[in-house]
């Protein structure tokens, strides 16, 4: 996954570069073919120039032959028009080839000689001025004038070659350019085109994977649910299992105690009409008879206390395993009730389990102070259990000679209710936290009544409403009981073993 | 002149026959009780072998049935004597550990005349027999369809 990010992070930073590689190279392209139609430009320009001064030239004999034939002024002045003209047209052809030392040395060549043709031609127009047409005739016949004029034909057209074949030249640069720059574009586009390619390949290739991993992340989780259905359904058949085993054995336990404590009693009664008989007997041997309730003495008398000792502490123990069975069986049928779930008013509830227990609480000197609470649909019966056997521990284990002070406070958070069922009272070891919890274990100074079933009782029911709790708490520091109940508990949830 | 009623005690427990026994005899019933350690030997005395209970026509009888037996619940029991034209006006009391009000309930709407709970308590059970005995001299069981 990370590569592939990586690869599609190096696709367009590889099609930014092409891109930018284009740009650069067509704006250099484009100047480049700017330069190259400035060259071309200039060439036509010179060549225009050379024709303007080869025209000016010609312009300037053809007025100097006209007016030698006629000696019209308006020759001369033609004349002085083209000669005037055409020095300053070198001047600009020479400026516009400075560039080219060839075409500078012709040009330098051309200069000399029309310089010495217009010399020639002002020359002769004096002579025909001064009225010696003939000679001027002669000169001009003559034709060194012809022959420099042929020469800087000549001359001219060979800057005109060359400027030609720098014309061809520049434009095959120009068009070398051009179609450079069309390639350029053309092979950039592909590349972009086929990095888009690319990039579009590898996209719908991720998001075909993506699709794939999200089916099989449906597939996992409806798995996971089955499985999860599955075991929970396992675990509340072995809870049924466990709580119908602890019914039956609870049950049959009953039966052989009714006799033990039965006959016990029965025993009680055959020792008392015994040692009834021993007494009386004692009493017939030592010669006195009489109404009297007969009294026992010496070894008699230790053998009917020990007696007694014996009997009073199998009863105390048959008592005691009655109160265990009794528990275990009102915890299996605790069990096994259905839960009703109901709107409830937490405050009003907990307030009248608090006024239930005002005797208690004003005895131990305690005060039970209640803290607005989030209300809950939850089952009566199961909260009024968990709260009063909580606040009833919190009561019975203050700290002796210390004013109580129980608080009980909730809030909500993500659809559970949060109440903590704090005191000021004897605190519970940290070491037994866990054990607390636990069926008919008990922990700290046993000084009060009771059987260790609160607690765990406690906690079952609230496991069974799909809460949790758990307890923060020192030694002598008081004790935080803290319970999180769903805020709408429903049959569904939990309660399927009907 | 009515016949004197004749008790019959399905119980499977010795030990409880045994304490609710000498209870009995302890608060002075002398009448004939017919112990039964299971629910099949109960049935065949109560119903006979044609399986009608005919053969108790006209005689007085109450039972006292505990409804944990081995080979049958209490209450199958209860509910054919009840169900039975010549047994149904015996008196049922039912004498067991179970205190489940469940279990009380259905007893009671089965026809049983008294649901008593054998405390494991001696006293309170010895007293609870008493009661029974007291109650058998005072009931009158009334003589079956004649």
């Amino acid at each position: 996954m990370r590569r592939r990010a990586i690869g599609q992070v190096l696709l367009l930073a590889a099609g930014l570069v092409v891109l930018t590689v284009i740009s650069a190279g067509s704006v250099y392209l484009v100047n480049q073919s700017r330069e190259d139609a400035r060259w071309v430009l200039h060439t036509v320009e010179v060549e225009n120039q050379i024709s303007l001064t080869q025209l000016q030239l010609r312009r300037a004999e053809s007025a100097q032959s006209s007016y030698i034939s006629t000696l019209l002024p308006d020759f001369l002045t033609d004349f002085e028009n083209a000669a005037s003209q055409l020095t300053p047209d070198l001047m600009q052809l020479r400026r516009l080839t400075s560039d080219n030392p060839v075409q500078g040395r012709v040009i330098d060549e051309i200069i000399q000689l029309s310089t010495q043709r217009i010399e020639e031609f002002r020359k002769t127009i004096a002579l025909a001025r001064e009225e010696h047409a003939d000679d001027a005739a002669r000169i001009v016949r003559e034709g060194t004038g012809r022959e420099a004029m042929s020469h800087i034909d000549d001359l001219a057209n060979q800057m005109r070659a060359e400027e030609d074949r720098l014309f061809a030249l520049r434009t095959a640069s120009a068009d070398r350019s051009q179609s450079l720059a069309a390639s350029m574009t053309g092979v950039g586009s592909g590349l972009v085109v086929l990095l888009a390619g690319i990039s579009i390949f590898l996209v719908r290739r991720s998001t075909r994977a993506r699709d794939a991993a999200e089916e099989q992340l449906r597939d996992n989780n409806l798995n996971l649910e089955a499985t999860v259905d599955a075991r929970t359904a396992d675990l509340r058949e072995a809870n049924d299992e466990i709580q119908r085993f602890a019914y039956i054995v609870s049950h049959d336990l009953r039966s052989p105690l009714v006799n033990i404590m039965g006959f016990t009693s029965e025993l009680e009664e055959l020792r008392g009409d015994i040692f009834k008989r021993i007494a009386t007997l004692g009493r017939a041997t030592a010669g006195a008879g009489g109404e009297i309730e007969p009294a026992l003495e010496g070894e008699d008398k230790q053998l009917s206390e020990d007696f007694t000792e014996a009997l009073g502490f199998i009863k105390s123990s048959i008592a005691k395993m009655d109160r265990l069975i009794t528990a275990i069986l009102n915890l299996t049928r605790e069990g096994r009730r259905e839960f009703e779930p109901v709107r409830i008013e937490t405050r009003e509830l907990i307030e009248s389990i608090v006024s239930t227990m005002a005797h208690q609480a004003s005895e131990a000197q305690a005060e039970i102070r209640i803290a607005p609470l989030p209300d809950l649909i939850s089952d009566r019966l199961a909260l009024e259990q968990i709260f009063s056997n909580l606040i009833d521990n919190a009561l019975k284990y203050l700290k002796p000679g210390v004013p109580g002070d129980i608080s009980i406070r909730g809030r909500t958070k993500l659809g559970f209710a949060i109440f903590e069922i704090a005191d000021n009272g004897r605190g519970i070891d940290p070491k037994d936290h866990q054990r607390i919890f636990d069926l008919f274990r008990r922990a700290g100074e046993q000084d009060r009544p009771g059987q260790g079933i609160g607690l765990a009782h406690v906690r079952a029911l609230v496991r069974r409403l799909g809460g949790t709790m758990s307890v923060s708490s020192e030694l002598h520091s008081g004790s935080t009981f803290t319970i999180t109940l769903p805020l709408a508990w429903t049959a569904s949830n939990r309660n399927r073993d009907t | 002149m009515s016949k004197p009623v004749t008790i019959i005690m399905i119980e499977d427990d010795e030990g409880h026959a045994r304490l609710i026994e000498r209870n009995i005899r302890r608060s002075g019933i002398n009448n004939d009780i017919m112990p039964f350690t299971n629910g099949t030997a109960a049935v065949n005395y109560l119903f006979g072998s044609d399986g009608t209970g005919g053969e108790h026509k006209g005689t007085a009888l109450l039972i006292l049935l505990d409804l944990n037996l081995p080979d049958m619940t209490g209450t199958d029991i209860l509910r054919r004597v009840k169900e039975n034209k010549y047994l149904k006006c015996a008196p049922v009391v039912v004498l067991t550990t179970t205190d489940d009000s469940q279990e009380i309930k259905r007893c009671y709407e089965l026809g049983c005349n008294v649901y008593i709970t054998k405390p494991v308590n001696y006293e309170s059970f010895a007293n609870a027999i008493r009661q029974l005995g007291l109650f058998f001299s005072v009931i009158q069981v009334p003589r079956s369809a004649t």
